[in-house]
């Protein structure tokens, strides 16, 4: 006999017990709730009418801006969800561009140099399924790999793997066309920017229903259970390596649809766009954005995309640039890192932690400034640095 | 307490021995003295990564760039035609100044945070030092001067030459160098009162508080020291490869570099040498085996693409398979 | 019929032979004791019998069924539950949640029904969540369920846990130093709590315990070891005036009377 003939020891079914209430929260009155849905409902609406109305350009830029919205997501399932880094971001997401580009023209046989406009709808789907697949493929390859290692370590391997990814995959010529880049011609119905945007927004809105499922559900417990100590997640029967695993594959399933958005978006794929700088930048914008929180994520990761749009909007900054011969697009490669240092050390909460009160009140909650009620109340930075310098103080006497 | 510095020297004859004594016939000669050569500058770098490592816990990630940002101040210095040596000397001392700042501003105040956090701060560091570099200097690649230069008074190679391959007067200064600041730390921390003070402190902050030990002037001067490490590596490396670019040191040595420490085990000088020495050595003969393959009397020409760096991925992630604390290393 | 059977299990960490031939038998329905000074080895056969460890040699049975090679969340989902000495829940989970997390094999819908917000997944949480609300009320933390753990009382965080392994519907339950952080007053009315929780959910346990009189007023059987070794074992009396057990305790005397500190509260 082995140990899997044992019954369940517990029958629960016989006993019927009266239920018991989970104590009341403070909820709103029905003038609290109208208030809270007619905020939503505004904004909803006017986003949509902004959005809707958008030009051209414009709508590009926000289609970069879902696509680092998904990449962020994806990156904080692994540095939210399970504690560690990956700096090798950039090869996974430039790997399912690559995928999707590739479906696209070389076996879909939409080929642009032959008059290909067009790509197949059918063809279309299934590049992007390919994608997909290629992320979870490749970020479950690292999750074998973060079975054994942790931490700084596994950090830097995804760090040398993107090296090696970018250096050799991205050089195959049969895969990626080399210098000169793979095309990736859109399908007709996505052929305006604008469409293209909206078909973005379609697909944040269910990246941002799985991982919110994901994280509600008895699996992202169990992978919060897992990044808090494996030994206590095993006690609570869950299968440690599993839940790792899944939890990559996830992070690479939002990351190959990332990638072949980025691929359609560009309609060329070209190796040189997946740079090791993006992949540390993309590491920065979930930490300003807020670790583990998708509302905080997608806020920063699009303000990451969107900066160098901005500033051109302002048209006093975008003249002191043009006089200086400076991009505004350098100036995201010091202000991320700048802005993230600076939700370190003072807010490490990142931007979901500054709208919690906002977005606690829309959720039903009273309005407050703290809503832990204090106890989880941060000291100051001044604090610190006031804590810090006693001990200092003494020494140096 | 004897045994760093024995275990140093020792490694240094080793790597000799490598450098003078394979000589087999047509074989990769060349490619071993090129990969020993270049494992001198990642173990410069690889130096300053375990330095940090062993007095903060931090993997300092920045280390890199600390060095193309002293080669980008020598490069500034020498075109307001101040002489070589002051030109260090001031390249040096500024990126000395930087680093103690940004130990002060940033470092400082995530000292008690998840090592982790500190990892994601040292590689923002990294990246605003990029970006500024790209911002000031321009993304265009500037050359940069030996310190003796490469051709003789004749106008042949100078240098020595070794198996058909000639040495810069650059890589060996780069390796006396590297050689004296390994011994030079070796001792430091095995002989003096300030280098044990340090290793206390990266053991336990707490029990070196209440011992009397102040952590900050521990961390400042090993951001200190580590700083001008990195300074130093990249003002030896930059004029080798000749193009002075923004991130040339993060793209080309610290990955090298990182992976020279972690074969050593992250915590061992004479480590970082002697993993040095093996990357630059795979690197280059997966770079020679690479290009041509060689069985019998049969000789392929291969040209596998970035084999370099696929080299050190597989090595790297071998070594950690096998021995996730590093193959040199006690301690997790 | 025992329980759970631990036979001969032995396990060294490089020169440290950290148990040896340890043999414990947990009958149906007891309460038994592990005590024995700091290092004695509790902990690591604690861990040994839920597969955290891998021991070099020995066997682990539960109800006459072979264990030894099950991986530690099959052993849990059988009906083995365990706490931690310093405390085995997930900080970044409330209360409840953390009792959802302890149903996780119970709720037992697949990954993707849970990631696509499937119908099902949300009966199934609906159904742990009222489950979960049973275990704190009988437990009379019904209050504390959307707390966060930052904040609570050591004692408070100890009986959470404990509340959290019967979440997972165990049959035998192992208790890593369940009084630790209690004063004398608490430790006694948890005593009581546990008598009364094996009357009621019929649980059998295991318990490593160094607050005596609780061990004397609760216990069925007590084994005591020491340098990985069972030293003796025997009815809670015998063991505690045992002249070996007495003098294992740095060779002083059991203090009956005066119950011994807290001598780690914080780790």
């Amino acid at each position: 006999m082995t140990a899997t003939d044992i019954a369940p020891p517990v029958d629960e079914s016989t006993v019927v017990l009266p239920a018991v209430k989970e104590p009341t929260r403070w909820r709103p009155n029905t003038r609290g709730w109208a208030i809270r849905i007619a905020v939503i409902a505004a904004l909803v609406i006017v986003l949509g009418v902004r959005l809707a109305t958008l030009g051209g350009l414009w709508a590009d830029h926000i289609s970069q801006a879902v696509i680092f919205a998904i990449i962020g997501l994806s990156l904080n399932v692994i540095l939210g969800y399970t504690g560690q880094v990956s700096l090798g971001h950039h090869a996974f997401v430039g790997l399912a561009a690559f995928v999707a580009a590739h479906h696209i023209t070389e076996r879909a046989g939409c080929l642009p140099e032959e008059g290909c406009q067009y790509a197949p709808m059918g063809g279309f789907a299934v590049a992007v399924g390919l994608a997909i697949l290629s992320g979870i493929i490749a970020s479950g390859l690292l999750g074998i790999v973060a079975l054994r290692i942790k931490g700084l370590y596994l950090a830097l391997i995804t760090l040398t793997y993107g090296f090696f990814a970018v250096n050799s995959i991205f050089e195959i010529p049969s895969l990626t066309r080399g210098g000169a880049g793979m095309p990736a011609p859109r399908p007709k119905l996505l052929i305006t920017d604008h469409r293209f945007m909206v078909f973005c927004l379609a697909a944040l809105a269910v990246c941002l229903f799985i991982d919110w499922r994901f994280l509600a559900s008895r699996i992202g417990r169990a992978v919060l259970a897992v990044k808090n100590s494996e030994a206590v997640a095993a006690s609570y029967a869950v299968n440690v390596t599993a839940y790792k695993l899944m939890a990559f594959m996830l992070s690479g399933a939002f990351a190959g649809l990332a990638g072949a958005l980025f691929a359609y978006r560009r309609q060329i794929v070209v190796s040189n766009d997946f740079r090791f700088e993006s992949a540390l930048l993309w590491v920065l914008m979930v930490v300003v954005g807020g670790l583990g929180k998708r509302t905080g994520v997608v806020i920063g990761s699009m303000f990451f995309a969107l900066f160098p749009y901005l500033i051109d909007l302002v048209t006093p900054l975008s003249d002191f640039l043009a006089n200086l011969d400076r991009d505004p697009e350098e100036f995201t490669l010091v202000i991320g890192p700048a802005l993230a240092l600076i939700t370190m050390i003072i807010s490490p909460g990142g931007i979901a932690e500054q709208i919690r009160p906002i977005t606690n009140w829309l959720a039903g909650n009273r309005f407050t400034m703290h809503p832990d009620g204090g106890s989880h109340h941060k000291p100051s930075l001044l604090a610190k640095l006031r804590n810090r310098s006693a001990p200092a103080a003494e020494e140096s006497s | 307490m004897r045994t760093p510095v024995v275990t140093f020297i020792l490694a240094a004859l080793i790597g000799l021995g490598l450098l003078f004594g394979a000589g087999v016939e047509n074989g990769p000669n060349p490619f071993i003295t090129l990969g020993v050569m270049n494992g001198f500058v990642y173990g410069l770098v690889a130096l300053g990564l375990v330095l940090v490592y062993k007095g903060t816990r931090v993997f300092n990630f920045a280390q890199g760039e600390f060095g193309t940002l002293g080669a980008y101040f020598l490069f500034f210095f020498l075109t307001k035609g101040l002489p070589y040596w002051l030109g260090i000397v001031l390249a040096v001392a500024g990126t000395l100044v930087i680093g103690l700042g940004l130990e002060r501003v940033v470092i400082r105040p995530l000292i008690e945070a998840p090592r982790i956090n500190v990892l994601v701060a040292t590689i923002a560091i990294a990246l605003a030092l990029i970006g500024i570099e790209i911002l000031i200097a321009r993304i265009e690649p500037r050359s940069l001067d030996s310190i003796l230069p490469a051709l003789d008074a004749a106008g042949d190679p100078a240098g020595i030459t070794i198996f058909g391959l000639t040495i810069e007067p650059q890589r060996l200064i780069a390796l006396g160098v590297f050689g004296g600041l390994g011994g030079l730390l070796a001792w430091f921390f095995s002989r003096t009162d300030l280098g044990l003070a340090v290793l206390a402190t990266s053991q336990d902050s707490f029990a070196t508080k209440v011992v009397g030990i102040g952590v900050p002037r521990m961390s400042r001067f090993i951001w200190g020291l580590s700083a001008a490490l990195g300074a130093i590596a990249g003002i030896l490396y930059v004029p080798l490869t000749g193009t002075l670019t923004p991130a040339v040191m993060t793209v080309n040595i610290l990955i090298p570099a990182f992976t020279a420490a972690v074969i050593g085990g992250m915590t061992s000088l004479p480590g970082a040498f002697i993993g040095g020495t093996i990357i630059g050595v795979v690197q280059s003969v997966g770079g020679w085996a690479g290009g041509h393959f060689t069985l019998g009397e049969q000789t392929w020409n291969l040209i596998i693409p970035g084999v370099e760096q696929a080299m050190i991925f597989v090595v790297l992630l071998l070594v950690l398979l096998a021995r996730p604390q590093g193959l040199l290393g006690k301690e997790a | 019929m025992a329980v759970l059977e631990v036979r001969d299990m032995s396990i060294r960490f490089g020169g440290l032979q950290a148990l040896e031939n340890v043999s414990i038998d947990v009958p149906e329905w007891e309460i038994v004791g592990l005590i024995g000074p700091n290092g004695a080895g509790k902990t690591t056969l604690f861990n040994c019998i839920m597969g955290l460890y891998s021991p070099n040699s020995g066997k682990v049975a539960y109800r006459d069924h072979d264990i030894s090679l099950l991986p530690t969340h099959r052993k849990v989902a059988l009906g083995i539950g365990r706490t931690f000495q310093n405390i085995g829940l997930v900080k970044e989970l409330t209360v409840l949640e953390n009792y959802l997390l302890a149903q996780h094999a119970r709720i037992g819908y697949g990954p993707f029904s849970g990631m696509f917000g499937m119908p099902n997944t949300w009966f199934a949480e609906r159904r742990a969540r009222a489950s979960a609300m049973e275990v704190l009320d009988f437990l009379g933390l019904a209050h504390l369920a959307h707390s966060r753990l930052g904040g609570l009382p050591y004692g408070t965080l100890k009986l959470i846990e404990i509340g959290s392994v019967l979440a997972t519907d165990p049959d035998v339950i192992l208790l890593d130093e369940p009084s630790s952080g209690m004063g004398p007053d608490e430790a006694h009315s948890f005593g009581e709590q546990l008598l009364k929780l094996r009357q009621t959910l019929n649980l059998t346990v295991l318990m490593i315990e160094h607050h005596v009189p609780l061990v004397t007023a609760v216990c069925d059987y007590v084994y005591c070891m020491n340098f990985g070794q069972i030293l003796t074992h025997g009815k809670p009396a015998e063991v505690a005036s045992h002249p070996e057990v007495v003098a294992a305790y740095l060779g002083g005397e059991i203090e009956v009377d005066h119950p011994k500190e807290v001598e780690d509260a914080t780790s």
